[in-house]
């Protein structure tokens, strides 16, 4: 095929839209509503993970020394948990302040007047990388010369991590099934508008066109609508998630820190677009093939 | 040129199109195929243009058995065939000039050679001035002609029409099948007619191949579309009287 041809068949795609326009309309509107479900679902999903992970990656791991262990081992050990590659950030908590605050949060129940020394060892507070990858970070710890005890809140961060995959298993099968359902919506809108076509296919069969020289400006044209259809789309949901996004914040202000869906804009469209443009190639290559014999 | 050997025909429904029909046509040959109705006239044209795969028996065009044809290597084969249907089959949307310059798009034919190609084509069909004009600007013989052109311009050695009068008058109707006896004298392409119009057949008096229930049932020289006896046989019949 010569750049001639190329330069042909991609006119082709063009003519073909708009000389078909009613089928074209037909067919971009379908998928402009498929995509901004599609991509609507896309978002709320992103943001329920992120916030779910945003949750996760707030559980930390507190790591103590013994009793009798000083500032400077403290530190040192602080040094040996940072060397560990599953560890983030490293903090060694003053002592005073913590025994000040046990002092306050018992003082209803335990009067700890009597008690001169502060009794609490240093504890050492340690952030994973990969906020799934905790229990095995504090394994990692306990094996730290000098750490007497190791504690991570187990029950709360199980529950945490089985909502978190559980929002990713939902999120990635709605989107694969939601994909399934738009490719083949978008895929019978445009076999409607090369059904408009059918009589024009079947002469180029007959005058000997090649198969692809017949598919090429069918699937131009089903990448041009695809992308057509998620700009449109596109629009639809980002000024649908910023109408969300002001009923949310005014009435549950606090919300919102963490409700935000992670994904720019430019990110949000290009995804959407080459999802559009994909989805609209293999729809017309499969819808194409059924109005070719061979 | 082309060759049938034994071939026949059913179509899913068990209609039987073809039965074991048997023909050669030489080059530069002009035939017609006459029958009724449902005699399997157009079946036997597509089986020439593999359109459709008879369900026995060989196909063969220029000492080609298209019947083991690669589904691939089908439009090639479609490429040194003209085919002109009873509907012209013209792209609506395009002038007549847009409809031979996409046959030759196709075949990838040069840019500088397509003017030249699609100039002869409609001088030879007598629609040059029309060239500018959509099909449904034209009248039914004007469009005829235009499919003609559209199915000459890749200079194919055959030519095939399927009921190419079906849809016009009389007048224009000798008029289209003369223009079919012109390009096969001229270029010496062989031509297959299709048709059930006897007028047409009787004025060319070429080769007929009459078929019924999808046997053939006469294959005569020089002959009209009903059976004529050969002379001898009428001079034998009348010394008996």
């Amino acid at each position: 095929m010569n750049l001639r041809n190329i330069e042909y068949l991609i006119q082709e795609a063009f003519v073909g839209i708009w000389r078909n326009g009613v089928a074209s309309l037909a067919s971009l509107s379908t998928i402009a509503l498929s995509m901004a479900v599609l991509g609507g679902l896309a978002l709320l999903i992103a943001g329920s993970h992120r916030f779910v992970e945003t949750q996760l990656a707030n559980f930390e791991i507190m790591a103590f020394t013994s009793q009798k262990a000083s500032e400077q081992d403290a530190i040192k050990i602080a040094e040996s948990i940072k060397k560990i590659p599953l560890a983030q950030s490293v903090e060694v908590l003053p002592r005073d302040k913590e025994w000040e605050n046990l002092k306050k949060k018992l003082s209803s129940n335990i009067d700890l007047a009597g008690i001169d020394n502060n009794p609490l060892p240093y504890a050492i507070s340690v952030r994973a990388k990969d906020s799934r990858r905790l229990e095995e970070l504090a394994q990692k710890i306990r094996g730290v010369a000098g750490v007497d005890d190791v504690v991570t809140r187990d029950q709360t961060y199980g529950h945490v991590l089985a909502i978190a995959d559980l929002v990713k298993i939902l999120g990635i099968s709605a989107v694969i099934v939601l994909s399934i359902i738009t490719a083949f919506i978008i895929g019978n809108a445009i076999r409607l508008t090369l059904f408009a076509r059918r009589h024009e296919i079947q002469i180029m069969q007959l005058v000997g066109a090649t198969n692809w020289f017949i598919k090429a400006p069918l699937i131009i044209e089903g990448i041009v609508l695809g992308a057509l259809g998620a700009v449109i789309a596109a629009g639809i949901v980002t000024a649908g998630s910023d109408y969300v996004a002001h009923y949310v914040l005014t009435r549950f202000p606090l919300m919102m820190r963490n409700i935000s869906s992670g994904i720019t804009l430019q990110a949000f469209i290009s995804t959407l677009v080459c999802t559009g443009a994909l989805i609209g190639a293999i729809g017309s290559f499969f819808s194409a093939r059924r109005f070719l014999k061979f | 040129m082309i060759e049938f050997c034994d071939v026949s025909l059913v179509y899913p429904n068990g209609v039987e199109a073809l039965s074991n029909v048997s023909l050669k046509a030489a080059h530069g040959e002009f035939v017609f195929i006459v029958g009724p109705s449902g005699s399997g006239k157009s079946s036997l044209l597509k089986l020439i243009y593999r359109e459709l795969l008879p369900t026995k028996g060989k196909v063969i065009v220029a000492g080609q058995d298209i019947t083991k044809l690669p589904n691939k290597s089908v439009p090639y084969l479609r490429r040194r065939i003209g085919v002109v249907f009873q509907d012209f089959k013209l792209l609506p949307n395009k002038t007549v000039w847009e409809n031979l310059a996409f046959v030759l798009r196709v075949t990838s034919v040069p840019k500088k050679e397509m003017g030249q190609r699609i100039c002869e084509a409609l001088k030879l069909v007598g629609i040059l001035d029309r060239a500018d004009s959509k099909p449904l600007e034209l009248s039914g013989g004007e469009q005829q002609r235009a499919s003609i052109a559209r199915a000459l311009v890749n200079n194919p050695p055959i030519l095939i029409a399927d009921e190419p009068t079906g849809n016009l008058d009389p007048e224009t109707s000798l008029g289209i099948i003369q223009t079919l006896a012109d390009i096969n004298e001229e270029r010496g392409t062989t031509v297959i007619v299709a048709t059930h119009d006897n007028q047409v057949v009787d004025r060319l008096m070429r080769r007929v191949i009459a078929l019924d229930c999808g046997r053939i049932v006469r294959d005569q020289e020089s002959s009209t579309y009903h059976v004529t006896q050969p002379e001898s046989l009428c001079q034998s019949e009348l010394a008996q009287y």
